[in-house]
């Protein structure tokens, strides 16, 4: 999943971050908090910094990883998109960006879970991203 | 802002003519319907319908001389929608209807199940038993191992409600409402006519959806699932009660299928009526309301002041 890149943290002048998609229950499937937390050095890095990507349109992404009393961490994770600070989300391209963001981590979590089948998931229920 | 979106819909007051009741359970507002008068019948619907599912179920029971309740989950149809995964647990659901009943001071109750109404449903009746008369069940289940070999797949079941996907899928783009239940019915071209604005005018924002992929989640896959104390007690009391029971299945429900659910309900209630087989897939109210009401209402005449 070339087109979804881990960043530095980006200059945020003139920006504001849009909350576009929130997890409640990260390690529902202990493997996809693993994968964060290897990708991000969470076990090290913890609550003091958010993990940075940039999706295909070229906008990047804060991922703040949110820790619960008694769970393994991350517990949770906000995904926020770092636009313009007095401009609209463009829904269509944020839309686009999450499922590459969605496909890069289902390709990093690895087996058995698969981009095809993540694929093929929203081929059968029909979303926009698509068609 | 739901009330006006369904009342914009215009096949919506001609189905749903029922006056909107609400009451606080577990500092949660619930909505229910509360039609006719006599013994109760409590008909429970599961993800991610609401008590619409039962529209023409409800007219045929009242009018064979039946109190009828249908009360939305909270977090679906017109109850309150929590906006935290953290505030679902399949036991605080037991506990809402068991809230409900309560308050209404219902007795001699038959509580009709389906989907999770039925893990909430047979959980409320097995911890209630004083307050039961009689179960029916339609495509659920009430045992701890997966339910379904549909439901172990990674494709589609899982990635659908996996970390991050299910909130995008579920929540951003509503596609348990918007196509699941469209590829869960028989009539599609009926149920896209009459059903699909209102299921879907009543999920409106993503927040809203939260249950639709919460659910999933708590279906036991393995022995360290949430729930899997719950169902393994709930299993074990349903095989010494005999409480009177009825089973109603659709015929082309392929994720519930009859050959295994409706036989393992029988297995577990042998006493139980049935299966009666009706058309329909998982969401055969939508194809065989009245039908439905139909068997309640025999079955219900079988025990008669029992």
């Amino acid at each position: 999943m070339a087109d979804v890149a881990v960043i530095a943290r980006p200059a945020t002048e003139g920006t504001r971050q849009a909350l576009v998609l929130t997890e409640d229950r990260l390690g529902h499937y202990p493997e996809f908090r693993a994968f964060f937390a290897r990708t991000f050095d969470l076990d090290r890095v913890g609550l003091s910094e958010p993990g940075f990507v940039r999706a295909p349109s070229g906008t990047s992404y804060t991922l703040a990883f949110v820790g619960r009393s008694g769970e393994p961490f991350p517990s949770g994770l906000e995904v926020y998109a770092i636009v313009e600070a007095l401009e609209p989300l463009d829904d269509t391209a944020v839309d686009e960006d999450l499922w590459a963001i969605l496909s890069w981590m289902i390709d990093g979590v690895g087996s058995p879970w698969t981009v095809e089948d993540l694929h093929a998931t929203g081929r059968l229920y029909r979303i926009p991203v698509t068609r | 802002m739901i009330m006006d979106s369904l009342e914009h819909i215009d096949t919506f007051r001609a189905q749903w003519p029922f006056a909107a009741r609400y009451v606080r359970v577990n500092g949660w507002r619930m909505h229910y319907v509360d039609e006719g008068s006599g013994d109760p019948i409590l008909l429970l619907h599961g993800n991610p319908t609401w008590g619409f599912l039962y529209r023409r179920v409800i007219p045929p029971l009242v009018d064979a001389g039946h109190r009828v309740i249908v009360p939305d989950m909270i977090g679906f149809g017109l109850s309150e929608k929590p906006a935290r995964e953290q505030a679902h647990s399949l036991d605080g659901h037991i506990a809402n209807l068991a809230g409900l009943v309560r308050q209404l001071d219902l007795r001699r109750v038959t509580v009709v199940c389906h989907d999770w109404g039925g893990p909430t449903g047979l959980g409320f009746a097995m911890s209630n038993l004083e307050r039961v008369r009689a179960l029916a069940v339609m495509s659920t289940w009430a045992w701890p191992t997966p339910p379904a070999e549909f439901h172990t797949r990674l494709f589609p079941w899982r990635t659908m409600h996996a970390p991050l996907v299910g909130p995008y899928l579920l929540g951003r783009h509503n596609v348990l409402a918007r196509r699941g239940v469209y590829l869960s019915v028989v009539d599609r071209e009926r149920f896209r006519q009459e059903a699909q604005a209102v299921y879907e005018a009543v999920l409106p924002d993503s927040e809203t959806r939260l249950l639709t992929w919460a659910w999933p989640r708590w279906i036991p896959l393995d022995d360290s699932a949430r729930a899997q104390a719950r169902f393994t007690w709930l299993e074990a009391k349903l095989a010494k009660s005999k409480l009177p029971a009825l089973i109603i299945w659709g015929r082309e429900d392929e994720v519930f299928d009859a050959g295994t659910f409706a036989k393992r309900f029988k297995r577990l209630l042998p006493h139980a009526d049935g299966p009666h087989m009706v058309t329909g897939r998982h969401f055969l109210q939508e194809d065989s309301g009245p039908e439905i009401a139909r068997l309640i209402s025999d079955f219900l005449d079988t025990l008669g002041g029992a």
